[in-house]
């Protein structure tokens, strides 16, 4: 008798495997909504943890998850530059730079944090580069600083940059990924557990988090989730089926990405080869001939781009497909990316 | 829905089989409550994507071993205590061979008979090879015949 059942229940069934599937039915998992997220962990009173026995936990705490990765991250920066600090100016309410309320102005020092509430709104002066507009709510933290590198780190909130230095001198790093400036003004936003959404209005950002990278341009945004870094970059424009799909694809269950991905396909325009183009490393093996189809079907492959180097992932070939769909150069975030591994 | 519910609704099988392989019935559905807390926790650890599942393994592994301790060290309790749904014999007798099998044996078929994973799910949740896991459900399932066998 094959295995064909006891893989996944096809072929001919084998009575006691079938016997053993009725007996332990009674212990399947019991799907039933839980949300632990958002719903407070039982804590036994007293302290100990563990699971309840005779209803001696309590609810205790809520969500946590997001905390974490901000102490995480907090504890694990490198202060470089101690000294250096950047102009603050409070353009609503009193947002406050470490413990102190800012009135008007105050120096933000390398290693502090900047924190506005629901009525507060603040703007930093990013050297002289330009400037970062920290929205209500938000959490901004200033890594470091020097002649050519300026480093925020955004744990919650929205912030909104607009910075006219050379490509790659100013970077945001948030629980999901590291937002590298290519010369733009954009929107970047992180919600409560790490997660969030860049939205560029002008130029350039790259969105990278362990060799997952996104380019995102102008009139484009990227989600990004905290378990698996920066979501697809899609035009803004797109239809909602082309987006709703793609968030599908990028975060949803297993079983629902194949449809997910036939989906944005469907609904993919001309301007959407930005999105196919890095759906290329992002799906299984078996599904990157579909997807280089559809984006031939769009921005076909330039000569001496063939379609075994695109399936292989070939870097050169990848790239040089890239600088067809005349999106914007890449050559300035490898050779940057190669050269600020620090 | 969001990512923390994704994750919870794609995951919380594989957690659950694990700890039932190891903890008493009554105490796996706190148990796995708890390892998506210490998870979610330690999240910002973890950047890819694939190693998600085998790293949430490897909690449900070691959240069961600290509670199969602190339970020894506060109470001598019977392995199946009154609790949940009456279940039949058979079905105990069942999951009492299935947790004598090795760990990996024991997992993977925890798995695939009672929450009725297919072997490519198992493979794409756990980490392991197709390969591995076709291996395991043959070894284990040819083990527990022999288990079960020797019990009748």
């Amino acid at each position: 008798m094959s295995d064909d059942y006891l893989w996944d229940g096809s072929g001919t069934p084998d009575p006691e495997v079938q016997r053993l599937e009725r007996a332990l039915a009674p212990l399947r998992y019991n799907d039933r909504p839980r949300r632990v997220q958002k719903d407070p962990p039982y804590i036994r009173r007293g302290g100990a943890e563990g699971p309840p026995k005779g209803g001696h936990y309590v609810r205790a705490w809520g969500p946590l998850a997001a905390m974490a990765a901000v102490v995480t991250l907090a504890v694990s920066v490198v202060w470089r530059t101690p000294a250096a600090s950047w102009e603050v100016n409070a353009l609503n309410g009193s947002p406050r730079v470490g413990a102190h309320a800012v009135a008007a102005s105050a120096k933000l020092a390398v290693g502090q944090t900047l924190t506005t509430d629901a009525s507060s709104r603040a703007r930093i002066a990013v050297g002289a580069i330009g400037n970062v507009t920290v929205e209500p709510n938000s959490r901004v933290r200033f890594v470091e600083t020097s002649a050519d590198h300026h480093q925020l780190s955004l744990q919650r909130g929205t912030i909104h940059a607009i910075i006219t230095a050379p490509p790659g001198q100013f970077v945001v790093d948030t629980p999901s990924a590291t937002a590298t400036d290519l010369g733009c003004e954009y929107t970047l936003h992180v919600d409560d557990e790490g997660s969030g959404r860049l939205s560029v209005d002008v130029g350039w950002v790259a969105f990278e988090s362990h060799g997952r990278e996104s380019f995102v341009p102008g009139g484009a945004s990227s989600s990004m989730n905290a378990v698996y870094g920066p979501g697809t970059p899609s035009f803004d424009d797109a239809t909602p089926a082309f987006h709703a799909a793609l968030d599908r694809f990028d975060f949803g269950r297993a079983e629902v990405r194949p449809e997910a991905l036939q989906t944005v396909f469907r609904e993919a325009h001309h301007r959407d080869a930005l999105t196919l183009w890095h759906l290329l490393s992002r799906v299984d093996a078996r599904d990157r001939g579909d997807v280089f189809a559809a984006l031939a079907a769009r921005i076909p492959p330039p000569t001496g781009v063939t379609k075994d180097a695109v399936l292989r992932l070939d870097r050169a070939a990848l790239d040089a497909w890239w600088e067809s769909l005349e999106l914007g150069d890449v050559t300035f975030w490898r050779s940057w990316l190669a050269t600020s591994k620090r | 829905m969001e990512w923390s519910d994704h994750l919870y609704a794609d995951y919380a099988r594989m957690v659950h089989a694990i700890l039932l392989g190891r903890v008493p019935r009554a105490e796996v559905d706190d148990l796995v409550q708890d390892v998506f807390l210490i998870a979610f926790k330690r999240i910002n650890t973890v950047r890819d994507p694939a190693a998600f599942g085998g790293w949430l393994g490897t909690i449900a592994r070691n959240r069961a071993i600290d509670h199969l301790r602190r339970r020894r060290e506060e109470t001598a309790l019977p392995d199946e205590v009154p609790g949940g749904d009456p279940i039949e014999s058979e079905t105990l007798a069942a999951l009492d061979a299935i947790r004598r099998l090795p760990e990996a044996y024991r997992e993977t078929l925890m798995m695939r008979l009672v929450e009725g994973m297919t072997g490519d799910e198992i493979a794409a949740k756990t980490g392991l090879t197709p390969g591995s896991v076709r291996v395991n459900l043959h070894r284990g399932m040819t083990m527990l015949r022999e288990v079960l066998g020797s019990k009748a």
